[in-house]
């Protein structure tokens, strides 16, 4: 690539070099002809002065040597190519060396236009060199069209040696195009071209000033000074081309004055574009700025910090995780950076095995390589910072999400045993107490006692299937699954030794997870009150709000109660905690004991 | 004249029992079933005045089951029987059309004989 490089300078500087030759030389009356009908002049015989032969070959020398430059320092944009292009198609449209081969002359008829829609395709693309917008793109697309087909009428018709120009002395030495067909005046079809030249760069100095106008504030800055410039190539341009329509005769551009105002347009150009790319503003006032922002900045808002000093609010920040290899935003949210191509681009701070973080902005920060780098290391003890609330983040949610799966996974497994308990065992001793029934009316009542053993048999496998039902029922209720809350809190109250008035129940069914814990809650809350409160009732409230589920139980006993560790009540706190939920427990003084409880059925719905 | 059961349970053996239990209480147990779709089919086919019917059936409900027999131009009186108790069964039961509920432990000669009688 390098050699490639190294070619395309070399051409480049032997074509250039060979135009001077040329130029000095004095070939200049043969082939000013062609130049005239293609572009630049009207009128009359006209030698470059030397001295502008030698400015014009510099300009384009250098703009050649900084356009390979620019390719080489940056091959992710295609400016330094087109920067290249520019000088080159300029040379070839301006065969004023080889005005007498037919060749050229074809090469430089066609590529009349080009030079310019190059310098615009340039210049509303940097500093990527690649479109931003949809419209730029087209405006570009037909601009190159147009290069083209402006082209066709004097490469079939065009003669230099044309009587339709009376001002022209006969021009012998001058050759045909290629592709020339017949000789016709072709006066009015250039003037009819040049009109749409001037719609064309009034419609470009809109696109550019829109350009400018929509830029992110780094943007706006790289790419301001070669606005400028290239605004005043358009002023120039267009009032050569608007000249040339409302006086055809007048010669501009024999000015001396005129022509050299082109020169330094040109090295203008060149010179603004490449020194954007090539040695991009430290921006140290930014980064002391920087430095004293962070000074301020609480967690979570070294982005915002960083934007406002690399000017581009459109940063994002990814921060790198080692453990998971993978960059996550302040949120502990994964973040994919994007593709090369994808019009952002990506800076990664700290070294490449062991990045801190990756900035996701504007390519036209890459002109500003120090000001990156120097914001990232003023910014690098907060973005480690920032990095380790983001990993205790992700690790905080995942114990949460974990702590409320083994909940809902034990209410499984209890709903499980309680099945497997009634469709099994229980159903088997009901069967029992059938047959020892059965048995005992055959036995019949004198048996030798018999039919009593078989009663009493009876009794005692009541008692057993009894037992077992509770068991179950304390496992898992399956009114509670079956039925819902409502119902299995009545079962609860039923079950109380001491009246408990159920005030509120919600109708609506809630995710299982929090409806075990609710029933669980008020099944414990119930326990203490009759064991230790010394209450004559109970009263149980289930409300829903604002996404949560609140469980009041409230008693008219003595109080004293508290969740002490290894309690019922703790293990119900712990179960509460893993759905993200709350349980507070007033017990002072002799006004009873008021548990509260707090279940988010939102947030445990989607899990 | 013998009145005519039919056996509605998920678990053989309790059919078997209670079926041996029914027929000591002087009943006629005209068939069995261990599911509510085969349940309905065998209370259209056989036209039983009595049907003892377990209320969790693997395919369905057996409130629902009573519910559609209640809508049978030949509708039978259903004893509705479940391991779980009336509180733990909740308000759907109470809303059922069937004419008595017993627990299955409760299940016993004396208590047939009582729901055939009219008892609830």
């Amino acid at each position: 690539v390098r050699a490639v490089r190294l070619g395309v300078w070399a051409a480049g500087a032997a074509l250039c070099t060979a135009v001077l030759v040329g130029t000095i030389r004095g070939h200049v009356v043969a082939a000013y002809f062609v130049g005239n009908a293609l572009s630049t002049s009207t009128g009359e015989v006209f030698v470059v002065p030397h001295s502008q032969a030698y400015a014009g070959y510099l300009v384009a020398l250098v703009t050649i040597t900084l356009g390979v430059l620019v390719w080489e320092r940056r091959p992710d944009s295609r400016t330094g190519i087109l920067l290249v292009a520019f000088p080159l198609a300029g040379v070839l449209a301006d065969p004023i060396v080889f005005a007498g081969s037919r060749f050229a002359v074809t090469i430089g008829l066609a590529g009349a236009w080009l030079g310019a829609v190059i310098a615009a395709h340039l210049i509303l693309s940097y500093p990527t060199g690649r479109f931003t917008s949809q419209l730029d793109r087209g405006f570009v697309a037909v601009g190159y069209g147009f290069a083209l087909v402006s082209a066709v009428p004097f490469l079939l018709f065009f003669d230099p040696r044309t009587p339709h120009y009376p001002w022209f002395p006969e021009c012998y030495s001058c050759a045909l195009p290629l592709t020339h067909v017949a000789w016709h005046d072709v006066t009015g079809v250039r003037h009819v071209l040049n009109g749409v030249g001037v719609a064309l760069i009034v419609l470009y100095t809109a696109l550019l000033l829109r350009k400018i106008v929509r830029a992110v504030p780094v943007a706006r800055s790289v790419a301001l000074p070669l606005a400028v410039v290239a605004f005043l190539a358009a002023a120039r341009f267009a009032t050569l081309l608007g000249l040339r329509l409302v006086a055809p005769s007048s010669n501009v551009s024999w000015n001396s004055a005129w022509d050299w105002s082109g020169t330094f347009v040109t090295l203008a150009i060149s010179l603004t574009l490449a020194a954007g790319m090539l040695w991009g503003g430290a921006g140290r006032g930014a980064v002391a700025d920087l430095v004293v922002a962070l000074e301020r900045t609480p967690p979570g808002s070294v982005r915002a910090a960083l934007a406002r000093a690399l000017g581009d609010p459109s940063l994002e920040l990814g921060l790198w995780l080692p453990e998971r290899r993978a960059y996550v935003d302040r949120e502990g949210r994964p973040l994919e950076l994007p593709a090369a191509n994808s019009g952002r681009a990506v800076t990664v701070l700290g070294p490449a095995d062991a990045p801190v973080a990756a900035l996701v902005h504007d390519p036209a920060l890459l002109e500003r390589p120090r000001l990156l780098q120097a914001a990232g290391a003023a910014a690098r003890l907060a973005l480690e910072n920032e990095r380790l609330h983001a990993e205790l983040r992700l690790q905080l949610d995942e114990v949460r999400a974990s702590r409320a799966r083994i909940v809902t996974a034990g209410d499984e497994e209890r709903r499980r045993l309680e099945r497997d308990l009634h469709d099994g065992a229980q159903q088997r001793l009901l069967s029992l107490g059938l047959a020892l029934q059965l048995a005992r009316a055959e036995v019949g009542p004198g048996a030798n006692g018999a039919a009593t053993l078989l009663g009493e048999a009876e009794a005692e496998l009541a008692a057993a299937l009894e037992e077992l039902r509770e068991l179950a029922q304390g496992i898992h209720p399956a009114v509670l699954t079956e039925h819902g809350l409502g119902p299995a809190l009545k079962t609860l109250a039923a079950r109380s030794p001491l009246p408990v008035e159920i005030t509120h129940v919600p109708d609506q069914r809630l995710p299982a997870p929090v409806e075990a814990a609710a029933y669980f809650v008020v099944s414990e809350a119930l326990a203490n009150v009759a064991k230790h409160a010394h209450a004559s009732a109970a009263d149980v409230s289930v409300t829903c709000e604002d996404g949560s589920l609140i469980v009041e139980v409230e008693d008219d006993g003595v109080g004293g109660a508290e969740p002490r560790t290894g309690s019922g009540l703790a293990g119900l706190a712990d179960r509460v905690h893993a759905l993200d939920g709350w349980l507070t427990i007033d017990s002072a003084g002799d006004h009873g004991t008021r548990l509260h409880a707090g279940l988010p059925y939102a947030v445990a719905a989607e899990r | 004249m013998r009145r005519r059961v039919l056996v509605v349970d998920d678990h053989p053996s309790f059919r078997r029992f209670a079926t041996r239990l029914l027929q000591s209480g002087g009943f006629e147990v005209v068939g069995e079933a261990e599911d509510g779709a085969s349940a309905l089919a065998a209370a259209r086919r056989l036209q039983p005045e009595l049907v003892l019917l377990d209320v969790l059936l693997p395919d369905m409900s057996g409130l629902a089951v009573a519910e559609a027999l209640a809508r049978d131009s030949h509708h039978p009186r259903v004893l509705l029987v479940s391991s779980r108790s009336a509180s733990e069964l909740g308000a759907a039961l109470e809303e059922s059309p069937a004419a008595g509920f017993l627990t299955k432990s409760e299940l016993t000669a004396e208590a047939l004989a009582a729901f055939a009688d009219g008892a609830p």
